[in-house]
């Protein structure tokens, strides 16, 4: 019997990812175009950024190159926390979860080749998105430093290495989290610990307030700033090995004491996985496969809600479900503390803003941000909506033949589903318009219409994402979050974004003609008031044809499935 | 009872039902039979509201499912030959639900599901999620949904598949008893022990049409052999066995 070296078994991995690329679906050309120009843009501007900085720290001299060291260190530790959790999360998949590990288990397969291909195919999945945007990083400074070649071939060496450390560390921590909870409680676990690490990187960084590095008040600041920054950077760090090295090839030098340190150390870990892995990978895989006994919550009290709820028993009986399977998949739920994190993010963007330091303008400034704050709210309300809203007529999965084959008719299942995501969504938006505005000091007139508009505004985005949603389902999506980023989902994003200029258009235009003759304490003319309510009017329309026609074809839509 | 006419489902060029008609009378239990790909689950999915005709009707407890299919829907019960349910409900919490679909109150659920889940062998897991199942429970749980509401027509696509043979056992108990309560009963399955013990009548579908209907006694007649089992019949009927090759191959 010839036995294959181990990539023999990454072939399968690369030939699905081959036909994926052959194979065309309805809509790849618009995603290529839309995630292929976000993605050029935002590379582009990494690299414009990074350039420009490395070009301006020229002319600090010593100042400058210590900043830049600095700088690398910081990615590089940015990167390897966020490498060492994503080692974790994917080598959960990758060694425990994937579908294909039982035939291969099955297989006369060494235990080495199976550990090696999945530890490939981890550190490629884990490291991809680190690798991808270095790329602007490293370039940006290599050309604005004129570096040479092997600047950017030690880059390459360097990158290598150093995914691999907490990548191995991650499959590590993986292992030993498997042989003590079950899998499927594992990566729950593993989900909200990513999302609490998420949620803390992100306040973190504007809790830090680096706008103040903008404000000449706050000069003798920066000293205290920087040693802040410095405190983190440790020796011991492969991300300060990486720093150093990539920094000495950049001066036209060496430093084959990090260089080594970085081989070394992830040859080193690699062994030691893999030891690991050989003692304790199969009672683990076992454990993975026990269907034990699922804990969960009871929910009893939704039960007693929906009786006090409105509508008929098929619809209460909708949502009690729709709601008890949400709060109980921790992948679902879990991605609401992503979304409470921002909400408290902006409120507090709101809360910081000192517009008072500009007196003259103050008021036109405050007034002109409630308008912008409106359309900034309405992005927020449509991406919460593409995330919870457009994926729940999908949500159904497999399991739809229960509502098809029942006599509910498909106009009281789509209608359920919008209450079920109106009622959260309108809550959220109009905490956010009103506190804001309130934060703010905006105008007594603008804060009730920002409620006001809000209010129609949420009615148009979510009936737009329940309906589109069942123009474009996807019932065999491995998970909502690729519901979200599908052709219907992409769809839905640009209908909403036009949707909200269009709103924020005409409300803008109608409050501007109050304000204008309120600061001027003018009596407006009758011509400019039937302007404005012609305007208003024209918005409130709007809102309720998008909500109308988007329910109206979902429903249609979903009558002629099959 | 189930009326088909002249039912024809065509994907493009490709003609997947070609004008199959049959009737299930109540207390029936009607065999649907037929190699793979012949057009069996196509036409049980029409029947069951899955998939949209061509042409022709599809008649269920008198109500025409084109034209009312609330009321077509609610007198019909479907058991899928893959048992995809809501993995984050309990087996009650399932039961509850789907006779909230149907229009049962709460207390005649109540008592219906706890009747169903006894029936099924299922009473000690009502309170487990539906992900810790088996795939014969969820079976066996997707029979408490289609028996939940007493439909007076049920719609079986395999119905065998990944049961013990203690729980195959019970369904065709189970099966029976339905069907001497009047409930008209079709079954599309692969396993012709099953049609043959079971079905009063069988239909046998090949490329999407109907060409043997009868008792099993008149399957045996129509093929002309001396067997009394139905396996070598099917296999006349639908073109030969392969057999011989296949033991060439090995």
């Amino acid at each position: 019997m010839t036995t294959q070296p181990f990539p023999y078994l990454l072939l399968p991995t690369l030939w699905a990812m081959r036909n994926r690329a052959r194979r065309r679906e309805h809509g790849d050309g618009t995603r290529i175009a839309i995630f292929g120009g976000l993605a050029a843009m935002v590379g582009a501007a990494i690299f414009g950024i990074v350039f420009y900085l490395t070009i301006q720290l020229y002319d600090y001299a010593e100042l400058g190159d210590y900043l830049i060291r600095l700088g690398f260190s910081w990615l590089f530790l940015t990167f390897l926390s966020f490498l060492a959790f994503s080692g974790v999360v994917t080598s959960l998949s990758t060694f425990f979860l994937s579908e294909d590990l039982r035939l291969l288990l099955a297989a006369p397969v060494a235990r080495d080749r199976l550990f090696y291909s999945r530890f490939v195919k981890t550190v490629g999945q884990a490291g991809w998105m680190v690798a991808t945007f270095l790329v602007p990083v490293v370039l940006g400074v290599g050309l604005a430093r004129c570096a040479g070649m092997r600047y950017y071939v030690v880059a390459v060496l360097t990158l290598v290495p150093f995914v691999v450390i907490p990548v191995a560390a991650g499959s590590v921590v993986t292992l030993i989290l498997v042989n003590v909870f079950p899998a499927r409680r594992a990566r729950d676990i593993l989900t909200l610990m990513g999302l609490l690490f998420a949620v803390a990187i992100v306040m973190m960084l504007r809790f830090l307030r680096p706008e103040r590095l903008l404000s000449v008040e706050s000069l003798p600041d920066i000293a205290a700033f920087f040693s802040t920054l410095q405190s983190p950077v440790t020796p011991l760090f492969p991300s300060f090995w990486a720093g150093e090295t990539l920094f000495a090839s950049l001066q036209g030098s060496h430093d084959w004491l990090h260089f080594g340190a970085l081989w070394t150390t992830a040859l080193a870990f690699t062994i030691l996985a893999r030891a690991a892995f050989g003692r304790y990978y199969f009672t683990g895989w076992s454990k993975a496969q026990e269907a034990r006994k699922a804990r969960f919550t009871r929910l009893r009290f939704l039960d007693s809600m929906a009786r006090a709820l409105p509508g008929g028993p098929a619809a209460r009986h909708l949502f009690v479900k729709d709601l008890k399977v949400f709060l109980r998949d921790t992948t679902q739920w879990s991605q609401l503390l992503l979304l409470l994190a921002l909400m408290l993010v902006y409120l507090y963007n709101f809360r910081v803003l000192d517009l008072d330091r500009i007196p003259y303008m103050s008021g036109v400034v405050k007034n002109a941000y409630a308008v912008v704050n409106l359309a900034m709210a309405a992005f927020v309300l449509s991406a919460v909506a593409v995330r919870f809203v457009f994926p729940s007529v999908s949500a159904e999965g497999p399991a739809f033949w229960v509502i098809r084959t029942s006599p509910v008719p498909m106009r009281s299942f789509l209608w359920s589903k919008f209450w079920t995501g109106l009622v959260p969504v309108l809550i959220v938006a109009e905490a956010l318009t009103v506190v804001s505005n309130y934060y703010l000091g905006a105008a007594p007139f603008l804060r009730v219409l920002g409620a006001v508009a809000i209010f129609f505004m949420t009615f148009a985005l979510v009936g737009l994402a329940t309906g589109m949603g069942a123009i474009y389902p996807r019932f065999n999506a491995e998970n909502l979050t690729q519901v979200a980023g599908s052709y219907g989902g992409i769809g839905y994003m640009v209908l909403a974004v036009l949707f909200i200029l269009v709103e924020v258009a005409l409300l803008g235009w109608s409050s501007s003609i109050r304000l204008w003759h309120e600061y001027r304490g003018i009596r407006i003319p009758p011509s400019q008031v039937a302007l404005m309510v012609s305007l208003l009017l024209t918005a409130v329309g709007i809102a309720i044809a998008t909500f109308w026609t988007a329910m109206q074809r979902g429903i249609r839509a979903l009558e002629a499935l099959g | 009872m189930i009326a088909v006419e002249t039912l024809v489902k065509k994907y493009g060029a490709f003609t997947a039902v070609d004008g199959v008609s049959l009737s299930v009378a109540p207390g029936e239990i009607h065999g649907f039979l037929g190699p793979n790909g012949a057009g069996k689950t196509t036409t049980i999915r029409m029947i069951a509201g899955l998939l949209k005709p061509t042409s022709g009707s599809i008649t269920i407890n008198g109500h025409d499912l084109a034209r009312a299919p609330e009321a077509a829907k609610a007198s019909l019960g479907f058991i899928p030959d893959r048992p995809f349910i809501y993995e984050k409900l309990t087996a009650g919490e399932f039961l509850r639900f789907h006779g909230g679909l149907y229009g049962m109150d709460a207390a005649e659920v109540e008592a219906r599901a706890t009747e169903m889940l006894d029936l099924f062998e299922l009473g000690r897991w009502q309170g487990e999620l539906v992900e810790s199942f088996s795939h014969g429970m969820k079976q066996r749980l997707v029979m408490c949904a289609a028996f939940l509401h007493r439909p007076r027509a049920v719609l079986v696509d395999e119905p065998m598949v990944g049961l013990d043979p203690r729980g195959a056992r019970l369904i065709k108990d189970i099966f029976r008893h339905m069907s001497e309560k009047g409930v008209a009963i079709l079954m599309s399955t692969h396993t012709l022990e099953v049609a043959q013990e079971m079905c009063d009548r069988i239909s046998i579908i090949l490329r999407g049409q109907i060409i043997a209907r009868g008792t099993v006694g008149e399957l045996l007649a129509l093929a002309g052999g001396e067997d009394e089992q139905l396996t070598p019949v099917f296999l006349k009927l639908t073109g030969g066995s392969g057999l011989q090759e296949i033991e060439e191959a090995l």
